[in-house]
């Protein structure tokens, strides 16, 4: 009689058909060899179930958090495809929307790109500021009262003409 | 009986006497001003008689001048009042006297002689006794003819005298009133109205007469020798219609001058528009000038708050 071989993982597994496994099981009730080896693998797969699943790598896990910083997105690889015609074809990250993710999450430090934006930065709001300053200026300097021109050559008539104390009689004593 | 004829003969001598030279108004307190009677006798006789001339002036005008009773004065076929600066204030008025006798001392110093005639040299001296006014009257008919202003210095700085002259018959005059004193009534109604000036300016000019026509306030200063008008109008000066001006600092704010015989200037405060001319000292326009408002342009500070108040009154629901 020949043992159970390969049949017997199978048989561990509850992987064989009905008639299979009644003839794995009457063979095991006259050889103790394969029942020993049975008994064995049972254990063995009954000590695995046991055990915890595995953990994550530690340098696995922070080279996961350095993709998510903020900055450019990471560098595309290198296109298993050829081009079509001459022009390659667009990629996900040519056709990616735009990187809106909030600065400085992790209050590392800037990187290469940042340092180039920061001056635009400040251009703009400098600017913004004198806008508004300057917009504070042109209202304050809008008075109320009309403007005017003096009519000088009258008022030097005027003056040439009129005689000091040149009065109506008041009423008064 | 003899004597009583001639006593009577002596009195009527007297009142013929008076008629013909009593035309003072004897209401001022003369004790020292003893050439202001003689003044005020020539500011009548400049209204009352016939007389024309030429006349020359220091800003170097000449002038054809003709005065007839009842008709006036005319200056190079123009009419003129002879109290008036372009008259060349030969006949002063009432005001101008009495402002004359508050700020100087008048005093007859003396005679001369103008155009080959005898006068009567009258001088108004300021209270350090250096001259500030001179008048040459003509002796036999009490026309004015010949007016010098001094400056502090002693220098002249306006002047107008015949250079020829003709004089009719004289003849006995009447005191004719010619303006009075401005109204407390008149003040205070130009006031109420929103307008703001002071009624005595540096230097004792006082206020002569303010009156409001065409949208713009015109008031006149005088101390009996120079005069100053001052017109105001409401609103912010267009500075770019002032051609032929040139701009001064001064205590924070912009003065506009032109250069003539007379002083004349233009500036902004407080919503007001300034227009000033002055026949009168430098010294003396000057001083006038800087008792009339000058407020300061608003610095960056003022204007920014008063930006920033007007922008939060548009979006105040509340105001």
């Amino acid at each position: 009689m020949s043992h159970l071989g390969e049949r017997l993982s199978a048989l561990v597994d509850g992987e064989l058909r009905h008639a299979e496994r009644e003839r794995a099981l009457a063979h095991l009730a006259f050889c103790a060899e394969c029942r020993r080896e049975v008994e064995a693998t049972r254990a063995l797969k009954s000590r695995l179930r046991s055990l915890d699943g595995p953990s994550m790598p530690a340098d696995l896990t922070m080279s996961l958090l350095r993709m998510g910083e903020p900055g450019d997105p990471v560098p595309p690889r290198e296109r298993p495809f050829p081009t079509f015609g001459g022009v390659p074809l667009p990629g996900p990250r040519s056709i990616a929307p735009p990187d809106n993710r909030p600065r400085g999450f992790l209050g590392g430090s800037a990187g290469p790109g940042r340092s180039r934006r920061r001056p635009a930065y400040v251009a703009v709001g400098v600017v913004s500021a004198a806008v508004a300053l300057g917009s504070l200026f042109v209202v304050a300097g809008q008075d109320p009262g009309p403007s005017v021109a003096p009519p000088v050559e009258v008022f030097k008539q005027v003056h040439k003409t009129t005689v000091p104390y040149s009065n109506p009689p008041s009423a008064t004593p | 009986m003899s004597r009583l004829l001639a006593v009577l003969a002596l009195a009527l001598v007297m009142a013929l006497g008076l008629q013909g030279t009593a035309v003072a108004v004897p209401d001022d307190s003369e004790n020292e001003d003893t050439g202001l009677p003689l003044l005020r006798q020539s500011a009548t006789a400049a209204r009352a008689q016939p007389y024309s001339g030429t006349m020359f002036t220091t800003s170097g005008a000449v002038l054809a001048v003709r005065n007839a009773p009842g008709t006036g004065m005319t200056i190079d076929s123009r009419a003129a009042d002879p109290g008036a600066p372009a008259g060349g204030m030969l006949a002063p008025s009432d005001g101008m006297l009495r402002a004359l006798g508050a700020n100087y001392r008048v005093v007859e110093s003396g005679g001369g002689s103008v155009c080959g005639r005898a006068a009567r040299l009258v001088e108004a001296l300021r209270h350090d006794g250096k001259v500030a006014a001179r008048y040459w009257i003509d002796s036999a008919s009490g026309i004015p003819l010949r007016r010098e202003v001094l400056d502090g210095q002693g220098r002249i700085v306006r002047g107008e005298a015949f250079v020829e002259v003709t004089i009719a018959t004289s003849r006995p005059l009447a005191h004719v009133s010619s303006g009075g004193r401005l109204s407390s009534e008149a003040v205070a109604a130009l006031r109420s109205r929103g307008w703001t000036f002071p009624a005595i300016l540096p230097g004792g000019l006082e206020l002569a007469n303010a009156a409001e026509s065409g949208g713009y306030l015109k008031l006149g200063y005088s101390d009996g020798v120079s005069v100053v008008s001052v017109f105001v109008q409401r609103g912010n000066l267009d500075e770019e219609r002032l051609a032929g001006w040139r701009s001064q600092r001064r205590d924070g704010h912009t003065i506009w001058i032109r250069d003539s015989a007379g002083l004349e200037m233009i500036w902004a405060s407080g919503g007001h528009v300034y227009t000033v001319f002055a026949d009168a000292p430098a010294d003396v326009a000057a001083a006038a000038v800087l008792g009339l408002p000058h407020e300061a342009d608003p610095g960056f500070w003022d204007r920014f708050a008063r930006g920033a108040d007007r922008v939060l009154s548009w979006v105040n629901p509340f105001a």
